[in-house]
């Protein structure tokens, strides 16, 4: 049975293309294009994913209040932000409600399909056991690719997909500079230089949170970063 | 001029109240002057007529001998030793000779000078004496006559015999003493003064000047001080004014009364500062000091001059004592149409300096003061109009460095005069100005936000469109469209790009780095870009430590090192230098390429200009915002970023300082 997605967006246009888009690469979608017509619905069943816009109608800030609503209703269900805002602030409010992925409204139809797949592979391969193969171990890290969960001392990190697409891309040679370029590409991300920055900053402070020593990532001046074993 | 010193200078308008008054005080002066002198005058004419009336014993009309009073002892030998102090007033007779004459109680004394170089000498008793250099003396007492040769061949005592057969009383015979030098000869002889002389005749007559008659000698009375005509000259003179009776030579004949002035108590006498004041700002028509004259025997003044050619005159002049002044009128004697001498009446006077002392002293205190006030008051009103421009342009000058917004209310919007209308244009003016500027500022990013809906909904439009099954031909197209949507995406995003740094800056945290392992890091990942164009790396050997943020750095230094590359021509040359400063270091990033122009390197940091020609077709756009951003870090760490044209290229500098230390709380 297809998987069930519901994005709430309040632009029809763009609700439109979206939901086109998902349904032919196989989902089922439906379209919000308010706060309340998705949460009336939400209530009576809810979706494998959500995808919110933030700004919803006349609530410049609705996506974050449907996000915390979800939340409270379910701890696991994914929750992709989409917005036309690209500011740090709203990227940090929202990943601290709880959503799993913050993508801005440049990101092709084709990055979001991949974001959506690898959400529904994390949580299939979260049921499954771990298969060693998949797993890359430095040190006191420990990064389950199918699972999209990297350990710390063996404590998970709360990783975004795109997090954790970085962090794989940096893990996977250790010593080696990615530029910001690669790094981009790996994670699928189409943002310019300051948000790589910005992420690589966010993922050093959800390691620090649990191991304050944290500083594997070291930064290379002009050129890009490197995870040092 | 500031405005301090203009009104100061208006200020000085208030001179003109003491000048008006000067000017006033000096014109009464002068009609009380006026008026004293002519009642100085109308005395001294009623004094000349009395005395031709009284019959006083006037001095005769014409030329006379004046006998002056001698305080020395005169010895007869020649020599004018003793002569010294009547010198001054020797009589000059002829063109060559010079008389002198004077008397004590029982002698008249005689001296007579004659000059005369080329000389012929021979004794009185000698026949030739008369062609020889020789003179005829005069003399005559009463009716009687006698003339006398005197001539001597060598200096020594001579004796000048008599002419004439035997007259009365008078001596046949006078002895002299001759003495010469090469200027000439001197006769020096003595009369009783028994003899009553009245006149006294003498003839000089020099052989080397021709003389067709060498026996003739002028006559003249002789004249000295009278005390008959003094008294009766006391008899006549008005109180408190001297009065002095002259003969028609000047000699004094006559003398009666005092300058003297009563003496005031001290209180009331005028300081040295009023007679300054007097004597600089109202006396100056003051005559020359005439106190020479006091014990002269001659009184030779302008005034007494005019006198003596008929007409009365007056003067005024300093008096002895200080801050007075001595009034003199003299006045012709005449009788029967000749002039027989002049009256010299000398009025010594305080009342006038005195009045127009205090009048002026009042004046020039009551102006002084008001000058004083009226500056002060206006000094005060210019500093407190000072200060308060002073505050207004400060306020105006800081809304201006600040984009037309200013911390806190606008000053003196509250003031009721012109300036608080200037305060409050300026606040208005202001607040429009920076409404605009914000309006400016975030004008892009808010364009950016509200573009980004619509090209979302063509991007995924397009994405749709690929699976649409679209005919080959199609595809083209919409790869074009593809491309387009992604330039637009591109503008956009760079549009927003300045108000996103502008935040991402001032959130910026920094770290204690070595500062030149941020430059090397970076020198070493441009090398790559750099392609066939030549990158130098200059860096001090020793680590450079900083406070900075090292993101910020790396940041602005693509941002340079972007901009550098695309000026510079394939093969060229660029340089990374970095320099340890005393507050902390400066990069320098040089390029070979085309230098900048004068006129834009002042602006080349500010947001939105670039110098780029028109973008290429399918370049990134160029929005200026790059050095702009540069500009932007450069500042949060306390420094500046300038540019420079060098030799074949231009430079671009980051003067930095680091970041400052946020305490820990």
């Amino acid at each position: 049975m297809a998987r069930s997605i519901a994005i709430v967006e309040d632009e029809p246009l763009i609700r439109a293309n979206y939901v086109e888009a998902l349904n032919r690469f196989g989902y089922e979608t439906r379209g919000y294009g308010s706060r309340g017509d998705a949460s009336t619905a939400f209530a009576m069943r809810l979706p494998e994913l959500v995808i919110i816009d933030i700004g919803l109608g006349d609530e410049p800030e609705g996506g974050f209040d449907l996000c915390r609503e979800l939340r409270a209703k379910s701890a696991t269900l994914p929750i992709i932000f989409l917005t036309a805002r690209d500011s740090d602030f709203d990227v940090i409010s929202g990943l601290r409600l709880g959503a799993d992925d913050y993508l801005s409204k440049d990101t092709s139809l084709h990055q979001l399909a991949a974001r959506i797949a690898a959400l529904f592979r994390r949580i299939e391969s979260l049921k499954a056991p771990v298969s060693s193969e998949t797993v890359i171990s430095h040190g006191p890290l420990k990064l389950e690719s199918e699972r999209m969960r990297v350990l710390w001392n063996g404590i998970e990190i709360p990783l975004t997909v795109t997090e954790f697409w970085m962090v794989h891309t940096l893990v996977r040679f250790p010593g080696h500079v990615k530029n910001r370029d690669q790094l981009m590409r790996e994670a699928e991300l189409v943002v310019d230089d300051a948000t790589i920055t910005s992420h690589i900053k966010r993922i050093r402070k959800k390691f620090v949170a649990l191991a304050p020593d944290f500083d594997a990532i070291e930064t290379v001046h002009g050129v890009g970063y490197r995870w040092t074993p | 001029m500031t405005l301090r010193q203009k009104l100061l200078l208006v200020a000085l308008c208030t001179l003109a109240l003491p000048v008006a008054g000067w000017l006033y005080v000096r014109q009464m002066e002068t009609l009380l002057r006026e008026g004293q002198a002519q009642a100085l005058v109308a005395s001294a004419r009623a004094m000349a007529r009395s005395l031709v009336v009284v019959d006083a014993p006037l001095p005769p009309a014409g030329k006379a001998w004046y006998i002056q009073r001698t305080a020395t002892a005169i010895t007869m030998d020649g020599y004018a030793d003793d002569w010294a102090s009547l010198s001054p007033w020797a009589q000059p007779f002829g063109k060559n000779a010079r008389v002198m004459l004077s008397e004590d109680d029982h002698w008249l004394y005689f001296y007579i000078d004659v000059r005369a170089t080329n000389r012929r000498r021979a004794d009185a008793d000698d026949r030739l004496a008369l062609n020889a250099d020789h003179l005829i003396l005069s003399i005559a007492s009463g009716d009687d006559t006698q003339r006398y040769l005197v001539a001597s061949a060598a200096p020594g005592p001579t004796t000048a015999t008599a002419l004439d057969p035997e007259a009365g009383v008078l001596p046949d015979r006078i002895n002299a003493q001759w003495q010469e030098d090469g200027s000439g000869f001197r006769v020096e002889f003595r009369m009783p003064r028994g003899l009553r002389l009245d006149r006294f005749g003498l003839g000089v007559h020099i052989a080397a000047e021709g003389d067709s008659n060498p026996l003739t000698a002028e006559s003249r009375p002789l004249l000295d001080f009278s005390t008959s005509l003094s008294q009766e000259v006391a008899r006549l003179a008005p109180d408190g004014v001297r009065v002095r009776v002259l003969s028609p030579e000047a000699w004094l004949m006559a003398q009666s009364g005092k300058l003297d002035l009563p003496n005031l108590p001290a209180s009331e006498r005028p300081g040295w500062f009023a007679s300054l004041v007097y004597r600089s700002l109202l006396a100056t028509r003051l005559d020359e000091d005439g106190g020479w004259a006091e014990d002269a025997p001659r009184i030779d003044l302008p005034e007494v001059r005019e006198a003596l050619l008929g007409k009365p005159a007056t003067a005024w002049r300093a008096g002895e004592a200080r801050g007075s002044v001595v009034l003199a009128a003299a006045m012709p004697v005449e009788m029967g149409g000749k002039l027989h001498g002049v009256v010299l009446l000398e009025q010594p006077s305080r009342a006038v300096p005195l009045l127009a002392n205090r009048a002026l002293f009042g004046l020039m205190l009551t102006s002084f003061a008001v000058l004083l006030v009226a500056g002060g008051v206006l000094l005060l009103f210019a500093t407190r109009l000072t200060i308060r421009l002073r505050r207004l342009r400060n306020a105006a000058e800081r809304a201006q460095d600040n984009d037309g917004r200013l911390d806190g209310p606008f000053p003196l919007t509250d003031a009721t005069d012109e300036l608080g209308d200037l305060a409050r244009s300026f606040a208005r003016l202001f607040e429009v100005v920076g409404g605009y500027t914000d309006y400016l500022r975030t004008l892009a990013s808010k364009l950016s936000h509200e573009l980004n809906t619509p090209l979302a909904i063509v991007k995924s439009s397009l994405d749709n469109l690929d699976h649409a099954g679209l005919p080959p031909e199609a595809e083209p197209y919409l790869a074009r469209a593809r491309d387009g949507v992604a330039r637009l995406g591109a503008l956009v995003r760079a549009m927003s790009e300045a108000s996103r740094m502008e935040r991402a800056i001032a959130s910026a945290e920094a770290e204690d780095v070595d500062f030149a392992d941020i430059v090397r890091g970076c020198a070493e990942g441009y090398r790559g870009l750099a392609g066939d164009r030549t990158l130098d790396a200059v860096l001090p050997p020793t680590p450079v430590p900083m406070h900075v943020s090292p993101e910020l750095i790396a940041q602005a230094l693509d941002k340079l090192f972007d901009n550098a590359l695309s000026f510079t021509p394939p093969g060229g040359w660029l340089r990374i230098t970095l320099t340890e400063t005393p507050e902390g270091a400066d990069i320098e990033l040089a390029n070979e390429g085309p230098s900048l122009p004068a006129a834009m390197q002042g602006r080349l940091f500010d947001s939105l200009v670039s110098l780029r020609d028109k973008a290429t077709p399918g370049d990134a756009p160029h929005l200026g915002l790059g050095l702009y951003v540069v500009r932007l870090v450069a500042e949060r760490h306390q420094g500046t970023a300038s540019a420079r044209n060098i030799e074949g290229g231009v430079a671009f500098t980051l003067h930095l300082k680091g970041l400052p230390r946020q305490r820990l709380a």
